[in-house]
């Protein structure tokens, strides 16, 4: 049974999720893993957090991330990479700015093969008086195989003026023209498709931690091989 | 960088939100009503009064009863206000004159001249529109109709078309908006009163632009039109609706429903102009705006274009819809929604593609200046068959204030691995350095804001049929006026 959905169409005070993760004011935490389940973030003044999340097959269904950034100056930058070739995945993220001059940056792409089904659910609130906000996500999603279904909600709700906020979202298939190019030059069809995966993922390769790159690099080339 | 004082601000917001609708007198015209009050028996009522046939009166009651079971929607952005379904009056006309029945009374004619809509044949410099006019519950003039029908083209009020048309009519109606489609659906097709049926025979390009023009008059009713629209094969149309209201410190509702059907090749351009009266400053008053309005892109090939923009009513419910069941059929939807004080809109489009090579373009112009709340809300969606089907879809929303909130709540779903879709929003306040360039020439900065706004909204505005582009562009200005912050 869906909960019933009760808009009032003005802005909702909800109160900080309890258990949440605190980054306290000025200090920095990066992690990169497969989460499962609900987490919290609360980030105070100054605070940075640099999520990566890594969803392959078989390893997690679906994933629900409440980031608040409760003081001024705090940066946000959450990424994840997502590829399914069964079942469900749903990913639902929400970001609050409560306070002013905090950056937000939201990127998730994901693959979606096989009989699988994603669901992106990203969420993006401004406070009033959370002016001088800037918060930006983006969501690109690849379909691939006739019974595969994805869904993307890309939301913003807005209160305060002075912000710079922006989502896209897109939900296509691999580029023709860049597979005829590779085919074309001697790449193999299915060559050519890997490496058109891996293009389309690896933006997201970048906010992975440093010592981390090479295995998690070398994970996305097994994973999309096997699809 | 230029930045106004608080002082200053506070000046320009005020003179913004004061500026007057001037479209919101009463028409002094002895009225028919019907009992205030929803029951069957008023259902029974409105049929009788429009002399309809039996197979019109069981379509209401089916509608009713399935209405009796359904719950209003809450998922909207919106703070709706109770609204008591038997506090208002379903039915109220015009008086004819008996002696002479099939003039028009001059203070009906008097007030659609001040409105701008002239009911006279005569030719407007801009070009010749066909109008018909509802005034209430009921349709008091169409014209044109012989020219048009000289073409084999049917443009008349809702209930001629049931009475001179019953088949056209019959085979048409719900089968875009079915009876139990939503709440608000469900309740016009249970009590809709009067609206225009327009019917475009295969190959026939409609000489000229066809339009609705809504008024509310009577206080205490509320404006149920139903609009139909039937494009045959090959077939090309521009249709225009426009709407206004009285100044009252009651909401006054308006659900209608506009279904269109375009066949095989056929081209439909719906615009609308809604200028619905927005209640005051305080938000006390003006008119509900809870309406469905959807288009089916029927044959091969078909077109429907959506051009909107809304400037008025207290809230703003609607999303103009297309189905895209035929392939190679496309879509687009253009809207420019602009809210001031404490209006509340939850607009947005829908494009369903069903068939093959289905097209759809969205671009969507969010204004929100005062207190008020804008949403954009929308839905894309690929079914397994919509092979190389595409959509594009643009949403910007511009604040003005720091008191107004922007929304926007896009769905996307894909079943289809060969569509391809790409969705894209952006938020902001007018840049400042805009508005310097303008003040540092010497453009007053309330100005300087109807012209960015002016700017930001030409891509929709471009679209409107010529006469319709001029007015909205002075209502961007005037709803606006007194808005900056």
């Amino acid at each position: 049974m869906k909960e019933k959905i009760i808009d009032k169409g003005h802005y909702v005070d909800v109160p900080v999720p309890e258990g949440a993760v605190v980054v306290p004011a000025g200090s920095r935490l990066a992690v990169c893993y497969t989460l499962a389940g609900r987490h919290a973030f609360v980030l105070e003044a100054g605070a940075s957090l640099d999520l990566c999340l890594l969803a392959f097959p078989g390893e997690c269904d679906g994933l629900e991330l409440s980031v608040d950034l409760v003081g001024e100056g705090a940066e946000a930058s959450l990424s994840g990479i997502c590829v399914c070739s069964e079942g469900e995945f749903p990913l639902k993220v929400t970001v609050r700015h409560r306070v002013g001059g905090c950056v937000s940056t939201q990127l998730f792409n994901g693959i979606v093969a096989g009989s699988a089904r994603t669901g992106f659910d990203g969420r993006i609130v401004v406070a009033p008086d959370a002016q001088k906000t800037k918060a930006f996500q983006t969501n690109h999603n690849l379909l691939l195989g006739d019974a595969a279904r994805a869904e993307t909600r890309p939301q913003l709700e807005i209160y305060a003026d002075d912000v710079e906020c922006s989502h896209g979202a897109t939900i296509g298939r691999l580029d023709e023209s860049a597979q005829f190019y590779m085919q074309s030059r001697g790449i193999p069809e299915k060559e050519a498709k890997v490496l058109q995966m891996i293009s389309f993922l690896s933006p997201v390769l970048e906010h992975v931690p440093e010592d981390r790159r090479e295995e998690i690099a070398a994970r996305i080339e097994q994973t999309v091989r096997s699809l | 960088m230029y930045s106004m004082d608080s002082m200053e601000e506070k000046e320009l917001l005020q003179n913004i939100t004061q500026q007057e609708y001037k479209e919101g007198f009463v028409t002094d015209v002895e009225q028919v009503y019907i009992p205030k009050g929803l029951n069957e028996d008023i259902i029974r009522m409105i049929s009788s009064l429009k002399e309809e046939p039996e197979w019109l009166l069981e379509f209401r009651l089916d509608a009713f009863r399935k209405w009796q079971a359904m719950e209003q929607p809450r998922w909207g952005h919106l703070d709706l206000p109770e609204i008591d379904y038997q506090d208002i009056i379903y039915y109220a006309a015009p008086k004819k004159d008996s002696e002479r029945p099939k003039e028009i009374d001059p203070a009906l004619a008097e007030t659609f001249e001040k409105l701008g809509i002239p009911l006279h044949e005569r030719e407007a410099l801009a070009g010749v529109v066909a109008v018909d006019a509802v005034f209430d519950s009921v349709s008091v003039k169409t014209t044109f109709r012989k020219a048009l029908s000289e073409k084999g083209i049917i443009f008349c009020s809702f209930s001629e078309a049931v009475r001179e048309h019953p088949d056209l009519v019959r085979k048409h109606l719900a089968t875009v908006v079915p009876a139990g489609d939503n709440y608000f659906a469900a309740l016009n097709s249970a009590v809709f009163s009067d609206g225009s049926f327009c019917y475009i025979p295969k190959g026939v390009k409609c000489p000229m632009e066809l339009s609705s023009y809504f008024r509310i008059n009577a206080a205490g009713t509320g404006q149920f039109e139903r609009t139909l629209i039937v494009a045959d094969e090959g077939s090309q149309l521009s249709y225009m609706e426009g709407c206004t209201a009285p100044m009252r410190d009651e909401n006054q509702l308006h659900a209608a429903v506009v279904e269109i059907i375009v066949e095989k090749d056929a081209d439909v351009k719906y615009s609308t102009v809604q200028n619905w009266y927005p209640g005051d400053a305080q938000g006390r008053g003006g008119i509900l705006n809870l309406v469905t309005k959807r288009g089916l892109c029927r044959g091969t090939g078909s077109h429907l274009s959506w051009t909107q923009v809304e400037t008025g009513s207290a809230i703003t419910w609607k999303y103009p819809s297309t189905i895209l069941m035929g392939d190679y059929s496309s879509s687009e939807f253009y809207s420019v929604a602009l809210t001031n004080n404490r209006q509340q809109a939850d607009t947005g489009t829908k494009m369903v593609h069903i068939g093959r090579g289905t097209r759809s373009r969205i671009v969507s112009k969010g204004i929100s200046a005062g207190r008020s709340q804008n949403s954009y809300r929308g839905l894309v969606r690929f079914n397994p068959g919509a092979v190389g089907a595409r959509n594009y879809s643009q949403c910007d929303s511009l604040l003005i204030g720091s008191e107004c909130g922007a929304h926007t709540f896009p769905v996307i779903q894909s079943r289809c691995p060969s569509a391809v879709v790409e969705h894209e929003a952006t938020t902001s306040k007018i840049s400042e350095d805009q508005l310097f360039y303008c003040t540092q020439r010497g453009i007053p900065p309330e100005d300087a804001v109807g012209l960015i706004v002016g700017g930001y909204a030409r891509e929709v505005l471009a679209r409107l049929p010529m006469e319709f582009a001029m007015e909205a562009g002075k209502l961007l200005q005037v709803s606006l006026e007194g808005s900056i912050g």
